[in-house]
């Protein structure tokens, strides 16, 4: 049961991944990349690690989602 | 009965996760996609929830906890920048 669990997360990460590669515009994309931590969050505390998977929520999510919003906005900006 | 109802519990999850990732692969405006991430953290806390419950570790609960705190942020920055602030 837990294995089907950590099978569909990985799934899930894959899935954001290639649409974060994938997907038209910055945002979209930023939003994307965004998810992918978050289920990347959920899949280490499956598999034992909530330390790990607070850091990944603060930093990856939090954090990055920040300093990338501020970088768009700061260069060129989202086309969309 | 209660093992039913946890896995009752975790279909129902799944099946929010796929129809919420299904619409952000589909989404035709940027709206649509944010709110279908920010849809994806409320469910994916409910998941991390079920699975502290199951697996009997109530310290698996603080993960849950600062993900929504800070979920609800990135989506209030997202937010503030497609008004053009920030």
């Amino acid at each position: 049961m837990i294995e089907l669990l950590v099978y569909l997360l990985c799934a899930s990460i894959l899935v954001s991944g290639i649409l974060a590669v994938g997907v038209k515009g910055l945002m979209a994309a930023l939003a994307s990349a965004g998810l992918a931590g978050l289920f990347a969050a959920v899949c280490y505390e499956v598999l034992g690690a909530p330390d790990v998977a607070m850091t990944q929520a603060s930093i990856g999510s939090g954090l990055a989602m920040l300093i990338f919003l501020y970088a768009i906005r700061r260069t060129a900006g989202a086309e969309d | 009965m209660a093992e039913d109802l946890l896995v009752a519990a975790a279909a129902l999850i799944f099946l929010g996760i796929m129809f919420g990732v299904l619409r952000l692969i589909l989404g035709r405006t940027l709206v649509d996609r944010v709110v279908a991430v920010d849809m994806l953290t409320v469910v994916s806390i409910s998941l991390i929830a079920l699975y502290a419950h199951v697996a009997g570790r109530f310290i698996y609960l603080d993960v849950a906890l600062v993900y929504g705190v800070l979920s609800f942020l990135g989506v209030l920055a997202i937010a503030r920048y497609l008004e053009q602030g920030l």
